[in-house]
């Protein structure tokens, strides 16, 4: 079946899995090697940890053509949606990893924080792969159990700690109510399997029945919550704000990549006869998703807030090609999610660039003068912030584009007039920061840290941005390929 | 890429990128402030003599688009890369080249903070002018559109006058929220003609009356915020007064043409009976700019402020003779535009003149300017009779076009008559005059009382030099209009043939043949 030969026994069907047992064990024996790490030279751990994804990331590109495998008797699957999604977890991961490097040095600098990552990587990669829902709910314990951990590891921050004790306990109770919806939907079918529960539900063609809307409900409230859809987003700012930044970057961009690829499995294979219901419900939240994120974050002061509501609405977006039901909107959410991660990790490693010696440089005040400071790093802020607006020549216009033109092409005229009222009311709040930047006198000196890796960050994405925005087509061509054969 | 033109040659594109790729290298490798203010001036004058052949090579016998590219850019969506330019277009685009020269010399002392900045905004937001101007795709069009925002933002903020942030973040948000609409009137007509952008196919496809109508609406809003029709004109005063000197030349001078060319490119031949069908709301909206907006202009104490006013004046003598519908009328609102784009620059650029030396714009700051710059006086004035529209000025071309053209209209369905309509238009002729005269008056006349007034030196060599060929064009087009009419005449008569010939039996006849096709489909 599979082009690839190994040079040792190897069951066929474990194939599928090559990424996540590379990522498993190295991460174990990373755990271990650390320990005879000196202090000075945990940057080889995070050096390691990107290796590890590098290898991942090879085995998947190696089993890309192997196209649409299953395993463990369809709990398991590999195909081009999964590929693709693995792709970009990968490089949010290993993105988030080196822009950490720096901010680390400063911290208590262990090399578990890396491995945390791995292994929050790991359970979303798990999650993209389920197609069973014990797969699933194990794959996002395994990530959440990380992030909590994380999000909480400036011990002696306090409000870091606020924001991980929050976090936990909402998401715990997330997690508890996808489990319960879980259940329900067991009760129904008798099955755990994304197809076995979609052929239930469609031979008893009872989709009124209370106890399958029930487990609809609460399964639906459970992945909102991990990929911050209104209402389940309140835990979003604090856990952002509290957060070591790049743990915010590796928070903005992984999870949504995972929850929403599993949002759009189980409405594909689980829930095919409640099409109805399921779209009704995701419309709901959209249209209070786009609202919430958009106009809470004009009220924002600090950035990562702003950037924490900013996430939520353009969460909002993405939902819409969920919503559209179509090759087009899954390609667009595809093309949506890369092209916000280059973004986000790029705004990112600037904030991280802007923290030295105890000042945060989180306010957005701090961002008064950048441009006569640090032009190069202000340009960037503005490429990447005009983009985050959906203004074109820069890739965030293609990213809306996508999903809105597959919105409009299922019918949905009206969500999208309501989306981009929203994308004119998020232009507003990103180029208020462009104006900081660029027309406002400089309060505060910064030292800047100075650090190449973070400087190729920087530069690579915003070069990304440019050329992604004139010229998205390789990119679409991508996504629109990565979803053949999903419905 | 496919080349179907006269030259072989990609001129449009290079027109729209040399400004970009020159400041991309000024960017790169030229330091020193004098050295980016001459290599920026030798970018601008080099794209100018680039755009020059369009006008050369032109065949006014055509209505066809000339100078044609075309190339895939987007296949999944269908996106393609399609420039070309008929005489509705062409003009705009060599006026953009002209007047970016005259910004860049116009910036050349008063600018002196972040010059580089300052060029490259400047050469950017000509290659989206262009662009707009050249775009046959209507994503690439948006593309173009959208994308003048960003230097824009930046010119009217960064170098602008006190209340900078708030003009330009207003201006800002309305452009964005007008043109967000454009952007789903523009998806809809993608699934509607079936799976293209392509600005010519729209024309050819026959929309029945309700997506006419709605997608009119989106396209009015978009482009009414541009122009700026009345009641959304509230950014351009503001925009206008704390832009820069050479921010509100270009504003006037292309800025609000773009949108009266969305109308001239999209509403009219793509939405015929949509835009027969808005006449009434067009000329009224027309009229009360033309009106009302004359009498606020009067009112006003700063002179970036009451120029500002008289261009939305002007402009609704440009909507007024674009939903006249006759040839005539439509010439005149091209004309118009062009005229326009000469006058009012030219005027923003004796405003800047004068703040350049005393640092304000209020009115009652001055008094007896022609005592001290004699010369000055003499260009003010100049400018000043030209905006009233005085016989051998290009204004004066435009407006009499547009009103003989709306007398040959008599649209029967308006319910008044169109010479009342041409009546009430007549008498900004009047209130132009009243308001350019009573500033003038103000600010040159009169005897020399102000200590700051008497410091006043008369203009420099370089400033009277970027009047001389608005000069020359102002008059050339007043006495001479004939080769610019020439240029598009075809083209306007196209434009009549396509808004007069409705689209209803077409799209009845395709709802008929729908079922059949399908029929025979299964």
């Amino acid at each position: 079946m599979a082009n690839v030969t190994f040079p040792f026994p190897f069951p066929d069907h474990l194939i599928t899995l090559l990424p996540e047992m590379i990522v498993a064990v190295l991460a174990m024996t990373l755990l271990l090697v650390d320990l005879f790490i000196s202090k000075e030279n945990k940057i080889w751990t995070a050096y390691m940890a990107v290796i590890t994804i590098v290898v991942a990331a090879i085995a998947t590109i190696q089993l890309y053509p192997v196209g649409s495998i299953e395993a463990f008797y369809g709990f398991f699957v590999f195909d081009p949606f999964a590929a693709f999604s693995k792709l970009l977890l990968f490089a949010a991961t290993a993105i988030s990893i080196l822009i950490s490097i720096d901010y680390m040095k400063d911290e208590n600098h262990v090399g578990e924080y890396y491995v945390l990552m791995l292994f929050a990587m790991l359970g979303m990669m798990l999650m993209i792969s389920a197609t069973n829902f014990i797969i699933l709910y194990l794959g996002m314990e395994l990530m959440a159990l990380c992030t909590y951990v994380l999000v909480g590891y400036q011990r002696e921050v306090l409000r870091s700690n606020e924001a991980a004790l929050k976090y936990f306990i909402l998401g715990a109770l997330s997690s508890g109510m996808l489990l319960y919806g879980i259940t329900f939907l067991y009760g129904v079918s008798g099955s755990f399997d994304y197809s076995d529960v979609g052929a239930a539900l469609h031979a008893t063609g009872n989709a009124s029945d209370p106890a399958v809307l029930l487990g609809l409900v609460f399964l639906l409230a459970g992945l909102a919550f991990k990929v911050s859809m209104a209402p389940f987003h309140m835990w979003t700012p604090d856990a952002y704000e509290g957060a070591p930044t790049p743990i915010t970057a590796f928070m903005s961009v992984a999870p949504k990549v995972a929850g929403f690829v599993v949002i759009v499995r189980v409405a594909v294979d689980a829930l095919p006869a409640m099409q109805t219901e399921y779209m009704t419900i995701l419309t709901g939240m959209a249209i209070l998703t786009m609202a919430i994120g958009n106009l809470a974050a004009i009220a924002q002061r600090n950035i990562k807030r702003m950037l924490a509501y900013s996430t939520v609405g353009h969460v909002g977006f993405v939902v819409l090609g969920v919503i559209a039901g179509n090759a087009d909107g899954y390609a667009g959410i595809l093309v949506y999610l890369s092209i916000y991660m280059v973004m986000t990790l790029g705004i990112f490693a600037i904030i991280i660039l802007m923290r030295r010696e105890g000042i945060q440089g989180e306010l957005l005040d701090d961002f008064a003068g950048l441009s006569k400071v640090r032009p190069g790093y202000a340009l960037a802020m503005g490429l990447f912030l005009f983009s985050l607006g959906g203004i074109p020549f820069l890739a965030g216009f293609w990213a809306k584009y996508a999903v809105f033109i597959a919105a409009i092409e299922a019918g949905h005229v009206y969500l999208v007039l309501y989306a981009l009222l929203f994308s004119a009311v998020g232009a507003f709040y990103y180029i208020r920061v462009v104006k900081y930047i660029y027309f406002d006198e400089a309060r505060v000196t910064f030292e800047f840290t100075e650090s190449r890796v973070m400087q190729a960050t920087v530069a690579i994405t915003a070069v990304a941005i440019v050329a992604l925005g004139l010229y998205p087509d390789p990119l679409m061509d991508a996504c629109k390929a990565a979803v053949v054969g999903l419905i | 890429m496919e080349l179907h033109n006269v030259l072989d040659f990609p001129i449009l594109s290079l027109s729209i990128f040399l400004p970009t790729l020159g400041a991309l290298i000024i960017w790169l490798f030229v330091r020193g402030d004098n050295a980016v203010r001459w290599a920026s001036l030798i970018v601008a004058v080099a794209t100018f003599l680039v755009t020059l052949p369009l006008v050369l090579q032109f065949d006014s016998t055509t209505s066809h688009m000339q100078f044609e590219e075309f190339h895939h850019w987007i296949p999944a969506f269908n996106v393609n890369y399609q420039l070309g330019v008929d005489g509705i277009s062409m003009p705009f685009i060599v006026l953009t080249s002209l007047l970016t020269v005259i910004c860049i010399i116009s910036a050349w002392s008063c600018i002196q903070s972040r010059v580089k900045e300052y060029m490259i905004a400047f050469l950017v937001l000509e290659t989206t002018l262009i662009g707009v101007f050249s775009a046959l795709d209507a994503i690439l069009f948006y593309f173009f559109w959208e994308a003048m925002l960003i230097p824009m933002y930046l010119i009217i903020g960064i170098w602008g006058g006190k209340n900078r942030v708030y003009a330009t973040i207003k201006f800002f948000l309305y452009t964005l929220a007008g043109s967000l609409l454009m952007l789903i009137a523009v998806l809809a007509m993608y699934f509607k003609a079936g799976h293209t952008f392509s600005l010519l196919a729209f024309m050819d496809y026959p929309f029945d009356f309700t997506w006419q109508f709605w997608i009119w609406i989106a396209f009015f809003i978009a482009f009414a915020v541009k122009v700026p029709m009345w009641p959304v004109h509230t950014w351009l005063p503001d925009a206008h007064t704390e832009a820069p000197t050479a921010g509100s030349v270009i504003l006037a001078g292309i800025l609000l043409k773009m949108g009266a060319y969305g109308f001239l490119r999209f509403s009219l031949p793509m939405l015929p009976d949509a835009s027969q069908y808005f006449v009434p709301l067009m000329v009224g909206l027309s009229l009360v700019a033309i009106v009302y907006i004359s009498l606020v202009a009067m009112m006003q104490t700063d002179m970036k402020r009451l120029i500002a006013y008289s261009s939305i004046a002007h402009m609704g003598f440009v909507t007024l003779g674009t939903f006249m519908f006759t040839q005539a009328a439509l010439e005149g609102a091209v004309i118009g535009m062009i005229s326009h784009g000469f006058v009012a620059a030219a005027l923003f650029l004796c405003v800047g003149v004068m703040y350049d030396r005393l640092h304000t714009r209020e009115i009652g700051d001055y008094g007896g300017v022609v005592n001290v710059m004699p010369v000055f006086a003499a260009v003010m004035l100049f400018f000043c009779m030209a905006n009233i529209a005085l016989p051998g000025a290009s204004a004066f071309v435009g407006e009499i076009m547009v009103l003989i053209g709306t007398f040959e209209a008599a649209p029967a369905h308006l319910g008044v008559s169109a010479m009342w309509i041409a009546v009430a238009a007549a008498t900004s002729v009047i209130l132009s005059a009243c308001y350019t005269l009573w500033m003038y008056k103000r600010v040159v006349m009169g005897d020399l009382v102000k200590d700051s007034v008497k410091t006043m030196k008369d203009m420099s060599f370089r400033e009277f030099g970027y009047f001389v060929p608005l000069m020359i064009l102002t008059l050339w087009i007043g006495f001479y209009p004939l080769p610019v009419l020439d240029l598009l005449h075809v083209s306007v008569s196209h434009l009549i043939d396509q808004v007069s010939t409705s689209k209803l039996d077409a799209a009845a006849a395709l709802l008929q043949a729908m079922p059949a096709a399908e029929a025979a489909h299964h």
